[in-house]
C-alpha cells in the first residue's frame, strides 16, 4: 500500500515551470531522499504535500485521499503529516510551550505527554531546554526544538526541508541519528530534501535525484553506481562521461564509438548513448597486461592532482579519462605528466544510459 | 512669579494631603477612561483582525480611513454623540446624556480607530512563516488566528495602552457629553479647565500633575512592553 502517491504533478509559479510532471510513490515506512542542487523546486513539492501550496495540475493521494479535491479539510489531512521547514522559526514563549503546540491545538491532553516530551528533548541532546526562552536557542538547537515540535504529533508521513542545513556537525549527528531512528523503530514514512548526497545516501531506502522534475528514482545504490541520466551523472558527481554510439555486438557486448576510440560494454542500449566509468573501476599500469578486461588503451598522463587522500590522474588515450590510484600505488609507479601508461577496464564497469539529444 | 510657585506648592498639598474632592474626580476619571478603554479593545481588536486576516477589495482605502480617524477631533465624536443620546436623538430613550455612560461611550468611540490601527500595525509584525507553522502543526484557521494573536500580544496590548492615553488626555467628548457635573461627571480634563477659568489655579495645578503621572506611568508601561 502506498501511503503517498503523485500524479502528473505540474506547478507554474509567475510564469515558470518550477515542477514538472512529478510522479512519485512511497510505500509505508520507506525514507525517500529528495535530492537536487537549490532551485531544483525540493522545497515547492514538500510544500504542496503539505498542503502549504497548490499544484497547478495533477493529483497527490494521501492514504488512499485525493488531498488535492475540494472537499477535503485540509486541517485533518495536516494533522497526519508533520514539516520541518528549512530555516525554522520559534512560537514565542519556552521550548516546552512550542514543542506541545501541535497536541495543543489537536486538543490533547498535554499532561500525559510530559515523559514523552522529556525523552524527545533528551534524545535530541536537549535535556533541561524545557524551560528556556525558545528566541534564545541556536541555530542547531532551534532546528532540533522544530524537529521535536513536529515529532511528538507523531506524524505518520515526515518532511524534512534540509534537516541539516547550516548546522554544526555535532547537531548534524543527532538530527541524522534522529532520523534513521524514527525509520528503523517507528516505521515512519519519511521525505527528505537535501542537497547533501551522502546525507541522502546514508538515510534514504530511496532516493529521487530533482530538478524541476524527477530524473532518477531507485535506492541509492542504483541511482549513485548506475545513472539513467546525464544530469544525475553529473550531479551524483560520476566522473568519464562520454557520449558515443551504441551499437550491440552480442546479446551482452555492446560496442560504443566515442569520438577517437570504441568501448565495450554489456548494456543493451543502441543508439546515441551517454557511458560513464567511476575513476576507481579503471586501473592504470606502466606495461600492458594481461587481463579479462575488454577496454585497454595506451595513453599518456595528463595531469595529477593530489586531494590528499586519493590522487586523481588525468590520462589521456584520445579521449581524457580520470583516474584515481592511491598514494603508494602511485609513488610505486613513480608517474610523472607524460609518462605512457595502459588504461584497463571491465565491459561490465561501463554504465550506459540513453543520450536526450 | 511668586503667584505660580504658591499654586504650585498648594497644589503639591492637596495631592499629599489626598484631598477627597482630588482623589474622587481622579477616581472617576480612571473609571471612565479604563472602561471606555476596555469596550474599545473589545470591539477593535475583532475588527483589527477580521482586517488582517482577510483579503478585500479597498483594504487599503480602510487603512487610510482609520489612519485619518486617529486625529479625529474629540468635539466632533463629542458633537456625534450628543447628536445620538439626546432626548430627540435615535438613543434618545437611554438617557445616556450628561452620564458617566455617556462619556463611555464617547470615549469608545474616540478609541476603537487608534487601537484598530495599531492593533493592524502589531499583527501586521508576525512573521507570515508562523501562520505556516500553525497551519503546519495541525491548527484550524481559527487555532491560527489566535495563534497569531498571541505572538502579537505585546504590540496589542501596546495599541490598548496608546487608547487609553488618548480616551483619559481628552476633554472635547467629556465636557459635551458629560457636562462637567460635580460629583458625577467631574473629570481631570474638564475640571481643570473649569477651574483655571475660575482662578482657582491650585485644584488644576494638582491635577495637572496627577495626569502627567498617569501618562508617564503609561507611558513606562508601554515601554516595558515594548521592550518584550
Amino acid at each position: 500500500m502506498h501511503l503517498l502517491e503523485i500524479q502528473n504533478l505540474t506547478k507554474i509559479y509567475e510564469g515558470k515551470k518550477v515542477l514538472d510532471d512529478i510522479d512519485l510513490h512511497l510505500k509505508k515506512g520507506t525514507t525517500l531522499g529528495l535530492i537536487g542542487p537549490t532551485g531544483c523546486g525540493k522545497t515547492t513539492l514538500l510544500r504542496i504535500i503539505d498542503l502549504l501550496d497548490l499544484p497547478s495540475s495533477g493529483k497527490i493521494f494521501f492514504d488512499g485521499i485525493d488531498i488535492t479535491a475540494s472537499n477535503v479539510k485540509d486541517m485533518d489531512i495536516r494533522r497526519r503529516i508533520g514539516m520541518v521547514f528549512q530555516k525554522p522559526i520559534v512560537f514565542k514563549g519556552t521550548v516546552y510551550d512550542n514543542i506541545r503546540y501541535g497536541l495543543k491545538v489537536r486538543g490533547k491532553n498535554e499532561d500525559s505527554y510530559e515523559t514523552e516530551i522529556f525523552k524527545l528533548l533528551d534524545s535530541l541532546g536537549l535535556a533541561g531546554y524545557e524551560e528556556r526562552d525558545a528566541s534564545t536557542l541556536s541555530g542547531g538547537e532551534t532546528q532540533r526544538i522544530a524537529l521535536a515540535r513536529v515529532l511528538i504529533t507523531e506524524p505518520d508521513l515526515l518532511l524534512l526541508d534540509e534537516p541539516t542545513a547550516n548546522l554544526d556537525p555535532l547537531s548534524t549527528e543527532k538530527i541524522e541519528k534522529l532520523i534513521a531512528e524514527l525509520s528503523k523503530k517507528k516505521h515512519t514514512t519519511i521525505i527528505m530534501a537535501t542537497h547533501n548526497l551522502i546525507q541522502g545516501q546514508k538515510l534514504s531506502d530511496q532516493i529521487a535525484i530533482l530538478n524541476k522534475k524527477i530524473f532518477q528514482m531507485g535506492t541509492p545504490e542504483e541511482v549513485f553506481l548506475k545513472p539513467a541520466h546525464k544530469f544525475v551523472a553529473e550531479f551524483v558527481g560520476v566522473r568519464n562521461v562520454k557520449k558515443g554510439t551504441a551499437t550491440q555486438l552480442e546479446p551482452d557486448l555492446t560496442l560504443i564509438k566515442l569520438r577517437k576510440i570504441n568501448i565495450y560494454s554489456i548494456s543493451h542500449l543502441e543508439g546515441l548513448v551517454y557511458a560513464s566509468i567511476r575513476p576507481e573501476d579503471i586501473t592504470l599500469s606502466k606495461m600492458k597486461v594481461i587481463s579479462s578486461a575488454l577496454n585497454e588503451f595506451k595513453g599518456n598522463v595528463k595531469g595529477i592532482v593530489d586531494n590528499g587522500g586519493l590522487i586523481e590522474i588525468e590520462v589521456d588515450v584520445g579521449e581524457d579519462f580520470t583516474v584515481h590510484m592511491t598514494r603508494k600505488s602511485f609513488l610505486d609507479m613513480e608517474l610523472t605528466v607524460g609518462s605512457e601508461v595502459w588504461l584497463q577496464f571491465k565491459a561490465s564497469a561501463v554504465n550506459v544510459f540513453e543520450c536526450e539529444c | 512669579m511668586s503667584e505660580i510657585i504658591n499654586a504650585f506648592f498648594q497644589a503639591i498639598n492637596l495631592i499629599v494631603s489626598l484631598d477627597p474632592e482630588v482623589i474622587e474626580i481622579t477616581l472617576r476619571t480612571m473609571f471612565i477612561s479604563l472602561s471606555s478603554t476596555f469596550f474599545a479593545a473589545l470591539i477593535a481588536i475583532p475588527l483589527a483582525s477580521l482586517i488582517h486576516f482577510n483579503k478585500f477589495r479597498g483594504k487599503r482605502s480602510v487603512m487610510n480611513v482609520i489612519q485619518t480617524l486617529y486625529s479625529l477631533p474629540t468635539v466632533l465624536v463629542g458633537l456625534l454623540v450628543f447628536l445620538l443620546i439626546s432626548k430627540s436623538g435615535p438613543l434618545g430613550n437611554l438617557s445616556l446624556l450628561f452620564t458617566p455612560g455617556g462619556m463611555i461611550l464617547g470615549q469608545t468611540i474616540l478609541v476603537i480607530p487608534t487601537v484598530i490601527g495599531f492593533s493592524i500595525i502589531g499583527l501586521r509584525g508576525v512573521k507570515e512563516e508562523i501562520k505556516e507553522l500553525a497551519l503546519s502543526l495541525g491548527a484550524s484557521n481559527l487555532q491560527t488566528v489566535t495563534t497569531i494573536m498571541g505572538e502579537a500580544k505585546y504590540a496589542l496590548l501596546g495599541a490598548i495602552i496608546l487608547g487609553f492615553g488618548r480616551a483619559i488626555s481628552e476633554v472635547g467628548v467629556a465636557l459635551m457629553i458629560g457636562g462637567n457635573i460635580r460629583g458625577y461627571t467631574r473629570v481631570i480634563t474638564t475640571t481643570m479647565s473649569l477651574e483655571t477659568q475660575k482662578g482657582n489655579v491650585e485644584l488644576s495645578i494638582a491635577l495637572g500633575i496627577i495626569l502627567l503621572s498617569i501618562a508617564l506611568i503609561v507611558n513606562l508601561i508601554l515601554n516595558q512592553v515594548q521592550e518584550r
